[in-house]
């Protein structure tokens, strides 16, 4: 169906079951009502309220003037492209094309934008001496279990406990044998693991420990299961994806390709909206710890920032800063941007080196995160 | 092929409405103005048995569809409120174990047979029923309503199961065996997007989201629930309202506000609307402090004054909101 083709060129997934769901529609509205016909293929083919501008843009350009469509796809239609959509039909990505520089909003977070800079900047990703990165390791793992265990809401059976699980009893055959004397099943709130999402400022300011934090980023990315991981500087891209493939040095590529404005400024209150608009609603959830890694120098908006933090901090269980310069004697959290956050924070802990991260594993453990 | 022409017979026969615009009629009725698209997506579920996925701000009208669905049908709301943690055994079914351990007793003293004292004590008797296990099994003549709401706030675990069962409309007790909907109910899900719902459950609904009302549709809103409301009045709530929408808050003011607002408005005895009066019951607009101040930093004398410029009164062209 050459709507369907025009949606997916758009960046639109359609999963064929709702084609066929569409068109089982057909039998109960009358199609040639226009609107009536918008109403049912908005309801069947889009699921997600960031789709509908883009999905509404399709339906009126593809049925005012399909032939058109078709022209202007072949025209910008890059083999390569062409190649990678069919391989994965279910991504919602739009790949970049060679093109690149097209500015347009909507597809901003998927956007590559080069420049020299950036070519620089990829020279800055080194690697800590091996003996450190194991101790970095192990002590991250601790971090992370410090974080990540939390009683859920849902029961799990125990040997043990102060609940009786009833029904497991019941069902159980030795009540009925025993004559009603039997061990009694127990349950318990099963144990969560904390989501946790990962902000790194990655500015230039925060240069000097950018090897520390793709360290960091890594070692969590293979303890934890449940991690999102965004870089900001003036913008946020969310690097998820790239860090869940093999081979760090190949990653590394990717994140550097992929972040263009690594080492340039900061904008944390702008970068926290993009955050909060885009990215909080699918990331965050009551039990998600939400981890700043940064210096706090910030020439972005006090006021947002203060704002977008607030919004956050009432999203997220737990909001941990961790500050490199905190390790620097006599260092005093007086950048505006640590000003604007300090009072939403839950910890606010030294990261500058290994030393630090085992503090900031005991300090979690104490608190009893 | 024989099976499936069978299936849309049934299906044709189940239909509840005949056109778009006879649900429109019908929801307004009950004092519900649905517009087009809506009714479409309503006039769908209904006639593909599919259920519906609601999206949007709170304070739409999410539930309301589902509330007044069910009266406009005739049938029974069955309502299940999600929460984190909420499991199979408080939405789907739960034995009643006092109650088993009592008979069990009970049957014991009276010697009956150890087996037979099995059977009789996983009877439907003893089946409490929870919220999906009564839609599915429907008590009345007509299919109920089941309103699945803020599917957001539960975990994935339930979502994961919600997909089960809402595809097959069928539930399986072990104790019991495979119970079917015989007249699948009508579903509907609502949520806040506090967090995105997965993929999988929305592609087996039809997705709805619910905007904010333009302004005419608002008044025509404000206007069916509380008809003492002078159309001066109401023009001038509204337009307050989006004034108030086009801010940045945390909390946006919905309908559910215009509409308590209005009511207290009313109950002051207000025919024009003043500062005064606004900040007094700003309380039922905005309900956190921070969007209170911010919006006394931008002065609310100001937008009162906008709010209350003719050219947006809707009395200007009563004809269109009669």
């Amino acid at each position: 169906m050459g709507f369907s083709r025009a949606l997916h060129d758009a960046g639109l997934t359609v999963n064929p079951g709702n084609l066929l769901d569409l068109c089982q529609c057909f039998e109960h509205i009358d199609i040639t009502r226009r609107d009536d016909f918008h109403a049912a293929a908005r309801a069947t083919l889009v699921s997600r309220h960031e789709d509908i501008p883009r999905f509404d843009a399709v339906f009126a350009r593809f049925w005012e003037a399909p032939e058109s469509i078709v022209i202007r796809r072949r025209k910008e239609g890059d083999e390569e492209a062409e190649d990678q959509d069919e391989q994965t039909p279910g991504a919602r990505l739009l790949l970049p094309s060679d093109e690149g520089g097209d500015d347009s909003p909507r597809d901003e977070p998927l956007k590559l934008a080069y420049s020299a800079d950036e070519a620089l900047a990829r020279h800055d990703l080194g690697t800590l001496a091996d003996a450190d990165i194991e101790r970095a390791r192990r002590l991250i793992r601790e971090v992370v279990k410090a974080l990540a265990n939390k009683r859920g809401r849902r029961h799990a059976i125990r040997r043990h406990g102060r609940r009786p699980d009833l029904r497991r009893l019941l069902r159980s055959r030795t009540y009925y044998t025993a004559d009603g004397i039997c061990a009694l099943p127990f349950k318990a709130r099963r144990i969560n693991k904390t989501r946790l999402v990962l902000l790194c400022d990655v500015s230039g300011s925060m240069q000097r420990y950018s090897t520390f934090l793709i360290e960091f980023m890594f070692a969590l990315r293979r303890e934890l299961s449940d991690l999102e991981v965004a870089v900001f500087s003036t913008h946020l891209t969310v690097i998820t994806d790239l860090l869940k493939r093999k081979g760090v040095a190949a990653s590394l590529r990717q994140v550097a390709d992929k972040v263009h404005d690594w080492a340039g400024g900061t904008d944390i209150g702008g970068s926290l909206r993009q955050f909060n608009e885009r990215h909080a609603p699918r990331m965050l959830n009551g039990r998600t710890a939400v981890i700043f890694l940064s210096d706090g120098w910030d020439r972005g908006d006090a006021n947002r920032m203060r704002e977008e933090m607030a919004r956050l901090r009432q999203r997220a269980q737990k909001l941990v800063w961790l500050n490199p310069l905190l390790g620097t004697p006599g260092y005093q959290p007086l950048t505006q941007g640590m000003q604007c956050a300090l009072p939403f924070l839950d910890y606010f802990l030294p990261a500058h080196n290994v030393q630090s991260l085992s503090q900031l594993a005991r300090t979690l453990r104490d608190i009893g995160a | 092929m024989a099976e499936r022409e069978g299936a849309a017979a049934a299906e044709a026969a189940s239909r509840h409405f005949q056109s778009i615009d006879e649900i429109q009629s019908r929801f307004a009725g009950r004092g519900y103005v649905a517009d087009r698209m809506l009714a479409t997506t309503m006039f769908l579920a209904t006639s593909l048995g599919k259920p519906v996925f609601l999206e949007g701000e709170p304070g739409v009208g999410k539930t309301e569809i589902a509330k007044v669905m069910a009266e406009v049908l005739d049938t029974e709301l069955i309502r299940l409120q999600c929460y984190e943690g909420l499991d199979s055994s408080a939405a789907l079914y739960e034995w009643n174990y006092t109650r088993q351990l009592l008979e069990l007793r009970l049957q014991e003293a009276r010697g009956i047979e150890r087996e037979q004292i099995g059977r009789n004590l996983f009877s439907e008797e003893f089946l409490l029923q929870r919220p999906l296990l009564k839609a599915i099994r429907g008590g009345s003549a007509r299919p109920p309503v089941l309103l699945i709401d803020e599917v957001d706030r539960s975990d994935e675990e339930f979502e994961a199961f919600l997909l089960e069962v809402l595809s097959d409309f069928q539930i399986t007790i072990p104790e019991i065996g495979t119970l079917r909907a015989e007249r699948p109910p009508l579903v509907v899900l609502t949520s806040n997007r506090t967090r995105e719902v997965h993929d999988a459950l929305k592609r087996r609904c039809l997705y709805y989201w619910i905007d904010y009302p333009s302004f005419e549709k608002e008044v025509k809103i404000l206007r069916t629930r509380l008809p003492q409301v002078e159309l001066r009045l109401a023009g001038q709530i509204c337009r307050f309202m989006e004034l108030l929408r086009q801010q940045d808050f945390y909390k946006k003011p919905g309908i559910a506000e215009t509409i308590d607002w209005a009511r207290a408005l009313l109950a002051l005895g207000l025919a024009e609307l003043d500062t005064e009066a606004t900040n007094a019951t700003l309380g039922c607009i905005l309900k956190y402090k921070g969007d209170i101040e911010k919006l006394r930093q931008l002065g609310l004398d100001g937008i009162v004054t906008m709010a209350l410029m003719p050219g947006h009164d809707p009395s200007a062209a009563p004809a269109a909101f009669g």
